[in-house]
């Protein structure tokens, strides 16, 4: 009977690590978190002294905008990297490359295509629906990439597209929910994985 | 409860064995080296348990070449699938 359990317990744990990246930590979520409200402050800060209506945005305004968020993206992919090359040295797993690939590939494709039409819409000074873009997008990136990794994701990504349709009926609120999507539900989600799966 | 035992099938008796099912019953292809660092397997003992399986039929081999090194990859069966299916099934009941 013992072996019958130790036996399911081997088979479940073997069919997660073949087919999971599972070295994601909690402290990437809470850094990428902490990183988006900081970026979204910059904005915030910079549209108030430079703008006092931010209805019309100027092409210089714009680019910096632009840059700050993906000066968002880039560090947060930083700490995201290296907090999992931490946890899975820690946990002395093996990062195979195929699940690697598999997460990124997944994780990708949603990622590029949102980040594309973005950048697309800022060019044509449509800016209005960026917000939401940037967050659906995201969204269906993480629920997309979900089964490679912790179920949890799936809800995040939910939660993500659930918030960025709120930005794109509440345009002006467009920074706020961004900062809500990206800053306060990766500091949650990433408390909440921390927890959960990092601390033993 | 006879009839139960009955059905883990011998085969799945080396947790090996049971490695290898389940690395393949969730992946499409995996390489022998991908096989080799996830179950932490020497060449010869991983090599042998994959025969045994294959000559039940419950996997196969897949050889091709990538850059002109040959690259050996595993595929589950049909067959090896509802095997394994069918153990985890009696594996359960057993525990219930």
């Amino acid at each position: 009977m013992e072996k019958h359990t130790e036996d399911l317990k081997a088979i479940r744990e073997m069919m997660e690590k073949s087919s999971k990246f599972l070295s994601l930590s909690g402290l990437s979520g809470i850094m990428a978190g902490v990183t988006a409200i900081a970026g979204a402050l910059f904005a915030y800060l910079y549209l108030l002294r430079h703008h006092s209506s931010a209805e019309f945005l100027q092409k210089q305004d714009l680019l910096i905008l632009t840059v700050d968020a993906i000066l968002v993206l880039v560090i947060s992919l930083g700490f995201a990297i290296y907090f999992s090359r931490r946890k899975a040295k820690k946990k002395n797993q093996k990062l195979l490359s195929t699940v690697v690939l598999n997460t990124m590939y997944n994780l990708g494709i949603p990622l590029a295509a949102g980040g594309i039409l973005s950048i697309i819409m800022i060019s044509r000074g449509q800016t209005e629906l960026v917000a939401a873009t940037t967050l659906i997008f995201y969204g269906l990136a993480l629920v997309n990439v979900s089964k490679f990794t912790y179920g949890e994701v799936h809800y995040l990504g939910i939660a993500e597209i659930i918030i960025g349709l709120l930005a794109a009926v509440f345009i002006h609120s467009g920074l706020i929910l961004w900062t809500i999507g990206f800053g306060i539900c990766h500091v949650v989600y990433g408390f909440i994985m921390y927890k959960k799966y990092d601390l033993n | 409860m006879a009839n139960i035992i009955a059905n883990l099938n011998k085969a799945f008796d080396s947790r090996i064995r049971l490695g290898i099912m389940s690395v393949l019953i969730v992946n499409d292809t995996v390489d022998f080296n991908t096989l080799k660092e996830l179950l932490e397997l020497t060449d010869g003992n991983l090599a042998s348990h994959i025969k045994a399986l294959e000559n039940l039929g419950y996997i196969q081999t897949i050889k091709q070449f990538i850059s002109r090194k040959p690259n050996t990859r595993y595929k589950i069966t049909d067959q090896g699938r509802t095997s394994f299916q069918d153990h985890l099934d009696a594996l359960s009941n057993l525990i219930g």
